[in-house]
């Protein structure tokens, strides 16, 4: 690749200086993801199993959503294929569960190092590509999950699945569990990627996207760069997939399909590619609720998610210059 | 004897058949190339926009719409494609010159949308459309040649023939090319950038209608058929460059010749994962497309 | 005088070509520690050429680059960075989605040890490396006369002040040598009087200063020593005084003013 076929501006979609500034010092996400955790908390109480199971769902897919935003934010490149990601994951749950009866305790650690390191594998041969060349890479990524998954039926169950049925935390109701799983899933990961934003890596990893000669002139390269964030959006990809596969119970190959890794990149847009708890949800709640809801017909679906694609990065579009003449026509007033 | 009869009898057969496939992934991959070189788009509801204007002709042909001929409802689902590309671009035109990956997220959302209409105005059946020409087949050197075959290769021959001629000699020709090589410089030539990604989009509609009604008959029509057959024109444009028209050509015949081969070799299970394994090493091997580094690349 | 010329930025013979066009003509340079060392010359002269041979971006065909006796051919911007050699860039590469705190801590973040447990978990070892840079930073930016703007973002900030704060970038790793590209392009006249200032406070016995610079004034009033390019060679070497009067640099610089 000659020169980088993309600019950044996709990265730079919604400019929120608050959401920035409330993370490197003052107190205020901490105090609206508290909030909002301590209302979740509650949720199974006030909410029937099934919505219960459904919330469950949300904050396995928002972890997905984060994985895919992280991309976005820190690496500057758009991601097509994180199902393959989250198939790794769900797969360790499911196949150390079935076959050995082991919990979560062992697979969630397996699921990480599997993402990782597959992200780390998948970012060396792809580490000079950019813009749409990796999204491109990334969707035969994508593509090659389903047949994997098909073809390893003897590890995967094929199209059959894997039921997931052993408890984390034994004795304990089975879908109290599948939710507070999930929901201390989300809530670890918003954590520690609010941290990463601190940490001399996230902000090197910043400077990389925006300005690659300067990050490389004080010591980052780019191929670090790269090779890093796949990385940690791989690892993260996979504790969606494990989380998915525990609070959903099933885990099987409709769940790791092309559409489903583009799904998770509407979640990602429809949340304006947002990384802090409250955002992240609106996207996983995008990805798990419009196709429960639009279920009995089921050919709006893609219809709805194309819509919404297009309306939210329209709106992220034409919002700004909005706001630009709202505030100039006030000034006039 | 054996090794002879094999090249004969297979891989003769194969790299034949892997041609003429090849020649329609080329006519994909060709519409997705011109709208890149252009407006450096990477234009993902190419199949399913295709995919709906080859159900267009279905229905229109078959009665589930209306009952036309064949060549009135080709004529009607091209017009069709036209328009959907139209309002695409018109939709997506202040967010190319914003951002190309923004953009290129947006087509997205229409391949989406065109395959939720799809979905909806013809179900998720499975039809049969075939293409309404001579059925006779003959072979060459034991290599049998159809009627499918010569139809593909004349069509495909003519397409791509017509296209370099209008992009070499004609007055939207030549302002594509000069606005693909620098479209600062072009636009103030006075080109219309708008004008020209318009004539990249339509063009490009229309070579993917072509290239789904061939691929139609060895297959049949389905939601995904065509999205299915895209990614192999994607794969081509990858291997060809992504910016090269006569890379894309070169690469969808490597990339029909090389799924032949592997399919019947290797194992037919994994093409796709076979399909990623030749982007990653043809992007790692040709980063600017396999013709580029064969001919050495100008800075 | 013998500190100056061991601890030297050298360049021998270095020559560059694109695509058989000589773009340096086989230079000898030398920028000496604690003089401010000016790099002029017509568009196209080779400036900026010559600047990207001397931090990495590009390497020369031929010649040597050393610093301190030590060769430094081959050795990527990432390397030549740790062993304190750093610039500034013509357009303001601050990252927009760091405060203007952090982006000065990205000056020294290689010397950071934090590991990965460090980046996603509260270690102690974490926190305090930051806060120990943090600090740092603030004492560059209150150096450069910008004690106040470390919570604010490079956006907020005028173009001037976005300026001084890559240098202090640049500074709070206590950089051996500083090479700063074009620092006065976008600058107004005050801002440009500003950053003068900075330039000759920073400019202390150890520290090799290198500045490619359109600017005349600027560079007349900070360089010690001139090296003046045009068609990748060296027209005059010397003191402002001296490039001033010289006929050579004139004429180029003058055109043709004298025929008419």
């Amino acid at each position: 690749m000659s020169e980088a076929p993309v600019s950044d501006q996709a990265t730079h979609m919604s400019p929120d200086r608050s959401a920035m500034a409330r993370l490197s010092g003052s107190i205020t996400p901490g105090v609206t993801a508290g909030i909002l955790v301590a209302v979740l908390m509650f949720m199974p109480y006030l909410l029937g199993g099934s919505w219960t199971f459904t919330l469950g769902l949300c904050f396995a897919n928002s972890i997905g959503v984060l994985a895919v935003s992280l991309l976005v934010r820190y690496g500057g490149e758009v991601s097509i294929g994180h199902t393959f990601f989250t198939a790794l994951g769900a797969y360790s749950v499911g196949v150390l569960d079935t076959r050995y009866g082991i919990s979560l305790w062992a697979s969630v650690p397996l699921a990480l190092c599997l993402g990782v390191t597959l992200g780390l594998l998948f970012a060396w041969p792809s580490r000079n590509l950019h813009g749409i060349y990796l999204a491109v890479t990334t969707l035969a990524l994508a593509l090659a999950v389903p047949e994997m998954i098909n073809n390893f039926d003897a590890l995967t169950g094929g199209y059959e699945g894997l039921y997931v049925a052993t408890p984390f935390i034994p004795g304990a109701s089975m879908g109290l569990q599948r939710y507070y799983v999930a929901l201390a899933m989300l809530v670890i990961v918003c954590f520690a990627v609010a941290r990463l934003r601190l940490s001399r890596q996230g902000m090197a990893l910043l400077l990389a996207k925006t300005h690659p000669a300067a990050a490389d002139a004080f010591g980052t390269r780019r191929v670090w760069a790269r090779i890093s964030i796949m990385g940690i959006s791989g690892g993260i990809g996979a504790l969606c997939g494990a989380t998915l596969a525990f609070s959903g119970s099933t885990v099987s190959p409709g769940g790791f399909t092309f559409w489903q890794a583009i799904f998770l990149l509407v979640g990602s847009v429809v949340s304006f590619y947002g990384l802090s708890l409250p955002r992240v949800l609106i996207g996983g709640a995008f990805v798990t609720l419009v196709p429960q809801l639009l279920s009995s017909s089921g050919a709006w679906i893609p219809v709805f998610y194309g819509l919404a694609l297009l309306g939210m990065i329209l709106l992220g579009h034409y919002m700004p210059r909005i706001r630009k003449a709202m505030a100039r026509k006030s000034e006039t007033a | 004897m054996t090794f002879w009869d094999s090249l004969i009898y297979d891989l003769f057969p194969l790299m034949w058949s892997g041609m003429i496939t090849g020649c329609l992934y080329a006519l994909g991959a060709l519409g997705l190339v011109m709208i890149f070189k252009c407006s450096k788009v990477v234009n993902f509801s190419h199949g399913n926009v295709a995919g709906l204007t080859a159900f267009l002709v279905y229905g229109l042909s078959s009665g589930v719409l209306m009952s036309l001929s064949w060549g009135a409802a080709v004529l009607v689902a091209m017009l069709a494609a036209v328009a959907i590309a139209f309002l695409i671009y018109s939709i997506i035109s202040p967010l190319v010159f914003e951002s190309d990956l923004t953009s290129t997220i947006a087509t997205l959302g229409f391949g989406l949308i065109a395959q939720g209409v799809t979905l909806l105005m013809f179900g998720a059946d499975i039809v049969a459309l075939d293409l309404p020409i001579p059925r006779f087949a003959f072979s060459v050197l034991g290599l049998l040649v159809t009627g499918y075959d010569l139809t593909v290769l004349a069509v495909a021959i003519v397409t791509i023939g017509a296209l370099f001629i209008v992009i070499d000699y004609t007055k939207l020709g030549i302002a594509f090319r000069a606005i693909s090589e620098n479209p600062f410089a072009a636009e103030v030539c006075g080109l219309n950038l708008k004008s020209v990604h318009y004539f990249a989009w339509i063009t490009a509609a229309i070579l993917g209608v072509i290239g789904a009604l061939l691929i139609v008959p060895t297959t049949f029509l389905s939601v995904t058929t065509v999205a299915t057959f895209m990614l192999q024109a994607f794969a081509a444009a990858v291997i060809g460059g992504f910016a090269s028209l006569p890379g894309a050509l070169v690469g969808g015949v490597l990339i029909g010749v090389l799924m032949n081969l592997f399919t019947f070799y290797v194992s037919p299970e994994y093409s796709s994962t076979f399909l990623l394994g030749v982007i990653l090493l043809a992007l790692n091997i040709f980063p600017n497309g396999i013709l580029q580094n064969v001919g050495g690349s100008r800075v | 005088m013998m500190d100056q010329q061991t601890h030297a930025l050298r360049g021998e013979g270095i020559a560059l070509s694109f695509g058989g066009i000589k773009v340096l003509k086989g230079l000898d340079v030398e920028f000496r520690a604690g003089e401010i060392t000016g790099l002029i010359g017509p568009n196209g002269a080779g400036k900026t050429s010559l600047f990207n041979c001397l931090t990495g971006a590009y390497s020369p065909q031929e010649g040597t680059i050393s610093y301190a006796g030590e060769p430094l051919n081959g050795l990527p911007p990432a390397a030549r960075a740790a062993k304190g050699i750093v610039r500034s860039f013509q357009h303001v590469a601050l990252c927009p989605d760091l405060t203007v705190r952090e982006n000065v801590m990205m000056g020294i973040a290689r010397n950071g040890t934090a590991g990965w447990f460090s980046a996603f978990l509260p270690l102690t070892k974490g926190i305090r490396e930051r806060e120990e840079m943090a600090r740092a930073a603030d004492a560059a930016l209150a150096d450069l006369g910008l004690p106040d703007v470390g919570d604010k973002f490079p956006g907020e900030l005028p173009p001037g002040m976005q300026r001084l704060v890559e240098i202090a970038r640049a500074v709070v790793g206590k950089p051996s040598v500083l090479m700063l590209d074009e620092p006065a392009a976008g600058l107004n006249n005050s801002e440009t009087r500003d950053l003068t200032a900075v330039l000759r406070k920073l400019a202390s016995t150890d520290l090799v200063m290198v500045v490619v610079e359109h600017d005349m004034d600027l560079v007349m009033s900070i360089c010690d020593r001139i090296y003046v390019l045009n068609f990748g060679e060296f027209v005059a070497v010397g003191s402002p005084g001296e490039v001033r009067t010289n006929d050579d640099v004139v004429r180029i610089y003058l055109g043709s003013d004298d025929d008419e």
